[in-house]
């Protein structure tokens, strides 16, 4: 075989081979991409039922939620109001304590001797009448008999000329007085302890706002 | 010329060879791809199902549960916290309050 007849052979192996290896590498490449595309659309559909299914759940999921976070704020509410509570029920102690002071003459600013007056004549004129029984404590007890004379004296002014029995069994209170007619068919609660208790229903919105609780 | 020629024909046979081997090896892969894609698709029908029958749900619920849980111990930290700010009244404040009930208290 001449020499050219040989390079000529030796070409075409290399071309061939070249070609064979191109054939099956660009076979490669495609199987590779078709793989990758599928991967891809396995990916999406995976992401797509994903929100499907989340769809579907979603109310359940919601309720699942509401549940706890309603638990949570229910529990919150609750742990805010007994501070709230805790705080005014303090103040309202306080103030009861308060007025034990001014009703044992501890309180030098304010003369009980005054506020129990105020209170005769408010209760007195609440019932309306002549005659009037007065129930207080034992410590009011004692002043009252001591001082009813000079007090209706100076109640004349608002009440009248208006007789006034101190009725022996004393009540058990910080102070203030309770009366009734003699027949008993109207009676007013006066007390210190009564209006506080009152004054409480009244105030206690205010109070709050006053004390930033709300 | 005959070695040549002879040549010629093997090596046209290794070329479809070629041919034959990248004709299957994508073959090969368009049923892979296809049956990745059938189970996949095949897979997301099945969690629907169960789904809308509340089977399966399990995990997500699982997952909700734990975000609504640290969510719940955050607000019931606030909570605390404004409790605690509503227990430090100041003096001044408290002290106004109780004037104002005893005005209240207190016949005019």
């Amino acid at each position: 075989m001449s020499s050219p007849s040989i390079e000529l052979e030796a070409q075409l192996i290399e071309r061939t081979v070249a070609k064979r290896n191109e054939t099956l590498l660009s076979a490669e490449e495609t199987a590779k991409k078709i793989l990758q595309a599928a991967e891809r659309e396995r990916e999406r559909i995976k992401a797509e039922s994903e929100k499907q299914i989340l769809s579907i759940v979603s109310s359940e999921l919601r309720a699942v939620r509401d549940r706890i976070i309603g638990k949570a704020n229910l529990e919150g509410r609750r742990t805010l109001m007994s501070a709230r509570e805790e705080v005014l029920s303090a103040l309202y102690d306080e103030a009861m304590f308060r007025l034990e002071a001014i009703a044992e003459g501890r309180d030098t600013k304010i003369r009980y001797g005054e506020v129990l007056k105020k209170l005769l004549i408010e209760a007195i004129s609440a019932i309306g009448g002549e005659e009037f029984i007065v129930s207080v404590n034992k410590r009011d007890y004692a002043f009252l008999k001591e001082n009813l004379a000079d007090i209706k004296e100076e109640m004349k002014e608002y009440v009248g000329d208006v007789i006034i029995r101190l009725d022996a069994k004393t009540i058990d209170a910080i102070g203030g007085v309770i009366i009734r007619n003699p027949e008993e068919t109207k009676i007013y609660y006066n007390t210190l302890d009564a209006r506080l208790l009152k004054a409480r229903r009244k105030t206690e919105s205010e109070v709050a706002k006053i004390l930033g609780v709300i | 010329m005959e070695r040549v020629l002879s040549i010629g024909e093997r090596l046209q046979r290794l070329l479809e060879e070629a041919e034959t081997e990248s004709k299957r090896k994508i073959a090969e892969a368009r049923r892979k791809a296809d049956e990745m894609v059938a189970r996949a698709r095949d897979d997301a029908e099945n969690r629907r199902i169960m789904a809308q029958r509340g089977d399966g749900i399990e995990d997500l619920i699982k997952t909700e549960e734990y975000k609504a849980k640290q969510e719940a111990a955050r607000i019931l930290e606030k909570y605390k916290e404004r409790a605690e700010a509503v227990k430090n009244v100041p003096r001044e404040k408290i002290e106004e309050a109780i004037s104002f009930v005893l005005s209240e208290v207190l016949p005019k």
